[in-house]
């Protein structure tokens, strides 16, 4: 009988992107040593513009002097995919999980995190669909609702997805989102008339989705967020 | 899809590996060794070419972009010397042996796909020099690595 699979998950509020690289390195190195079981961030960003691996800062439409004047952050990342913009209202998960227990590679993960996302979308009578080839990420219609961008090192992941609650769309003018041009961003908010929650129940109901699709048997709530938040530790 | 079985059955047929129940086999072949990453190595004497197997490419999805390390760079059995992109994913890809790089398959700038449609041959990623031959002791056979890759594929 296998043991049973346990995701820890660590609800932050809005933390900053660098703050939140320091803690994700360290959260990936204690899961890399076997220090603690799959783990997943829960969280919002201020207004941040982030790029990947491949730099495709020319998808970037703003000098970079003009980001603090829109009170926004740019951070370059080893994640895979292209300019994103994170902020307020916007749902970031960051599952720290270990791929190679459940067989799974890239692109199985990948898909679970858009299917985790479509599952959450349809709580709200939202129909969205995994994208078509070379655009990755969750659909509605032509419009994009959720943005993915990943890591894997050793067999486990970090960075993660990003939902569109009712952030300020407007941020979006700024790139060309993931590369794609014509092509636009909606949220959430957009998308239904369905009466919305407070974010902290959407916040759950998203991690819920994630974690059923990953086949948890159980989630853990971790209650104190600054045990995770001291990085000094 | 169907393409890519008959092609495994034939490579299979081929070398004498029997094609697994499941639907897509990825294939082994007899004469490389391979880390439990999914990396192949060809050894030649004190040279080495490696590159990702069928496996690893099937479960990576279709590669857009491959870092490649610097000739003369240093790699270190089971460490991590460059990385993949596929699905937005960025995959660490470890050596599966320890030496100095002296050629990178350039083709794979301008055609990431190769690693896709021909992992073992056109999708080679490095070369090395050994540095300590007797390394690949601690790889797997091609009949070690089948089970291993049905091994794993069986957790989900």
């Amino acid at each position: 009988m296998r043991s049973p699979r346990i995701l820890e998950v660590w609800r932050l509020g809005t933390v900053n992107y660098l703050k939140f690289l320091k803690i994700q390195d360290k959260l990936v190195s204690e899961r890399k040593a076997h220090q603690i079981p799959d783990t997943l961030l829960s969280l919002e960003h201020p207004p941040t513009y982030t790029l990947g691996k491949r730099r495709t800062d020319h998808n970037l439409l703003i000098p970079q002097s003009q980001l603090t004047k829109i009170g926004a952050e740019l951070h370059y990342t080893q994640r895979g995919g292209d300019i994103t913009f994170h902020g307020p209202h916007q749902a970031i998960l960051y599952p720290i999980i270990s791929l190679r227990s459940i067989g799974f590679g890239a692109r199985n993960y990948v898909e679970t995190l858009e299917r985790s996302m479509i599952e959450f979308a349809s709580m709200y009578g939202v129909k969205a669909r995994p994208g078509n080839k070379c655009e990755t990420g969750v659909w509605v219609g032509d419009r994009k609702i959720g943005a993915i961008g990943v890591r894997i090192s050793s067999g486990i992941t970090c960075h993660g997805l990003a939902f569109n609650i009712d952030p300020d769309l407007n941020y979006f003018e700024h790139i060309v989102p993931c590369g794609i041009a014509d092509k636009e961003v909606t949220s959430l908010r957009r998308e239904t008339d369905a009466l919305l929650p407070s974010e902290e129940v959407i916040h759950k109901q998203l991690i819920t989705c994630l974690a059923k699709a990953f086949s948890y048997d159980d989630v853990l709530w971790k209650e104190d967020p600054s045990v995770i938040l001291d990085t000094q530790r | 899809m169907a393409l890519r079985l008959l092609w495994a059955s034939r490579v299979a047929s081929h070398l004498r590996i029997s094609v697994a129940q499941r639907g897509f086999a990825s294939a082994v072949l007899k004469d490389l060794k391979y880390a439990d990453s999914h990396e192949w190595v060809k050894i030649e004497g004190n040279k080495a070419t490696f590159g990702i197997t069928d496996h690893a490419q099937d479960h990576l999805g279709d590669v857009v972009y491959v870092e490649l390390p610097e000739l003369g760079h240093s790699v270190s059995q089971g460490k991590s010397f460059g990385a993949v992109e596929s699905v937005k994913a960025t995959s660490d890809i470890n050596s599966p042996v320890s030496g100095t790089v002296v050629e990178v398959n350039k083709e794979l700038t301008e055609s990431p796909g190769l690693v896709n449609s021909s992992p073992y041959e056109q999708g080679w990623i490095v070369k090395v020099e050994l540095s300590d031959a007797g390394e690949a002791e601690k790889l797997m056979d091609s009949d070690k690595y089948s089970k291993f890759c049905e091994e794993e594929d069986a957790k989900h």
